[in-house]
């Protein structure tokens, strides 16, 4: 039986295969483990600047680089079939060669069956760029317009420095008026959680963009702390003289919307394994910091570390065993940096620091604290004992970076001099 | 077939030499030839690369190389390649690793980039890794 006489099958192959040539969006299959078994052009356009080995033969070694928690992500999924990640936002190199390069892509993975994963992967650079737009305007309502139960509102300086307070700020703070008179904003930040130049940072942002928001934890007068938004908004005109510039500072305590807020930060901003910021977040957090660095000029510092001979690991004592030193290695930055430095896993075993007004000195007293501590510890996995190591490079803006490529770039070289002089040790770049 | 010019993919100066080709001459090729002039459309298309590829040259001759023949290409390990000899107007010519997604197979390769100032058409030649 013939039923379609007319369809040439070879015409309507080529047609096919120039549809699928064509499509503007990155399309591939994979097995579970992630080997490519039939691949679109526009995934290899994506993912051949980034793949670590070259090749392309597997999805999430091609990935490695930027989104090092994928196969975590794949092998967690318990159910038979489904959607993995939907839209997930992949960050790229911030700094690459030509602007039109990538900034953000979007990973889908769907589980087929037991043994197939889809994946589409789009280029979503300019509608990442107009999102976040949209979320500060939106973060700014948010925090004018809803649950306005209890605030405090503080008059500051120019400096940063109390000038006022309303009968709020004793309610929600606990401190008195005569407490915090004359006193930087500060006060009310846990102390690990801010810098003097991260007070002006603020008062500088609020300057450009009409106000100024983050949520946190504050503190209050007993040494307490709750989860609180802090906005500060300008109340002088544009164009003044700097000492005459005024601010409104308005604290509200909102610790019941912390589990929901703190949630979906979570799913956007954390490492799936480890807890701790992934590389997207680590980019957004670290020009951010290099863009305060610009405007007023101070101590910037980037520590990159990478675990020793970590495939052995993997190899000895398996996945999950690695899996476990992965997060161990987490814990012990997030306990040993401040609040204020982003700590970010950035690849597979790869890890970044950035410290805000911080010397390069003082980045290499804390980074080999870390790395003797980490050599002095054993983690306890299925009744294994496992002893390991970090190598770390480290670098300081200086005036002849342009961008946080090159500042990544010099942490890299000294990293690589660590793992040249022989691992577990700590090097930093210097211009010789 | 005796007249046969065998040309190797690696040897020196072979854009001179393509150039030099019969559309019969390029089509007995070992090798995939893709020609494409100053505005990035494809003037030329062997026929081992139409056999790679898995098109015909009615679906590729007159089209644009980096948006509609091969978008796999477009990003700075390639077409940055000749953006960037055609600004700086200085001779191309770099072999590379590459992967194709040949018929929606992943295919290693190696690309050569030919391009010099002044030629009428630039160059990208594929021959499969074996």
């Amino acid at each position: 039986m013939n039923a379609l006489p007319n369809i040439d099958v070879a015409t309507e192959c080529e047609a096919l295969i120039q549809f699928l040539y064509l499509a503007p969006v990155g399309l591939a299959q994979t097995s579970i483990e992630g080997d490519i078994v039939l691949i679109n052009p526009i995934t290899s356009q994506l993912l051949m600047p980034l793949s670590r080995d070259g090749q392309l033969s597997n999805l999430f070694t091609a990935l490695e680089n930027v989104a090092p928690d994928l196969r975590h992500l794949v092998t967690s999924f318990s159910s038979a079939r489904g959607m993995i990640c939907d839209a997930h936002r992949i960050r790229l190199y911030a700094g690459t060669r030509r602007t039109t390069e990538p900034e953000t892509l979007s990973l889908s993975l769907l589980k087929l069956d037991a043994n197939r994963l889809m994946a589409v992967l789009s280029d979503v650079t300019l509608q990442v760029n107009r999102e976040r737009l949209l979320r500060q305007n939106e973060a700014w309502l948010n925090a004018i317009l809803t649950g306005i139960s209890d605030y405090a509102i503080v008059g500051l300086d120019c400096a940063g420095c109390v000038t006022d307070c309303s009968d709020g700020v004793s309610r929600v703070t606990g401190f008195g008026t005569d407490a915090v008179l004359g006193r930087p904003y500060s006060v009310f930040y846990p102390e690990d959680s801010t810098t003097p130049d991260r007070v002006l940072d603020r008062l500088r942002e609020a300057d450009d963009n009409g106000w100024s928001l983050d949520n946190g934890w504050r503190i209050k007068a007993d040494g307490t702390r709750f989860w609180g938004s802090a906005m500060i908004a300008p109340l002088h005109e544009h164009q003044i003289h700097d000492g005459e510039r005024a601010y409104c500072l308005i604290i509200r305590d909102i610790t019941d919307k912390r589990e929901a807020s703190e949630i979906q930060r979570k799913e956007q901003s954390c490492d799936h394994l480890t807890g701790i910021a992934n590389r997207r977040a680590f980019f957004d957090a670290a020009e951010l910091e290099l863009e305060r660095a610009k405007r007023s000029p101070r101590p910037l510092s980037l520590i990159l570390l990478d675990a020793d001979h970590f495939k052995s690991v993997n190899d000895r004592f398996g996945h999950r065993a690695g899996d476990q030193v992965l997060r161990h290695i987490a814990d012990t930055l997030a306990s040993t940096f401040r609040q204020i430095d982003v700590v970010a896993r950035i690849g597979g075993e790869e890890f970044a620091v950035l410290l805000p007004s911080t010397n390069i000195e003082d980045a290499m007293a804390v980074a080999v604290r870390l790395q003797k501590l980490i050599q002095a510890q054993i983690v306890h996995v299925e009744g294994h004992d496992i002893r390991y190591t970090l190598s770390g490079g480290v670098a300081a803006m200086g005036t002849d970076i342009s961008g946080l490529a090159e500042l990544m770039k010099r942490a890299d070289q000294a990293l690589y001099a660590a793992k040249a002089n022989g691992r577990n040790r700590i090097e930093y770049w210097s211009a010789k | 077939m005796s007249a046969v010019i065998a040309l190797d993919f690696e040897q020196s100066g072979i854009g001179s030499k393509i150039a030099a080709l019969t559309k019969a001459e390029l089509d007995v090729l070992d090798f995939g030839v893709i020609g494409f002039d100053n505005d990035g459309i494809v003037r030329l298309y062997n026929e081992m690369e139409s056999k790679f590829a898995g098109l015909s040259l009615e679906k590729v001759l007159g089209f644009s190389l980096f948006t509609v023949v091969a978008p796999c290409m477009n990003n700075f390990m390639v077409a940055q390649r000749f953006d960037d000899a055609a600004i700086s107007g200085g001779v191309l010519d770099a072999t590379i690793d590459y992967v194709l997604t040949l018929r929606m197979r992943p295919v290693k390769v190696k690309l050569r980039l030919l391009a010099s100032p002044g030629d009428r058409f630039r160059y990208v030649l594929v021959r499969r890794d074996s």
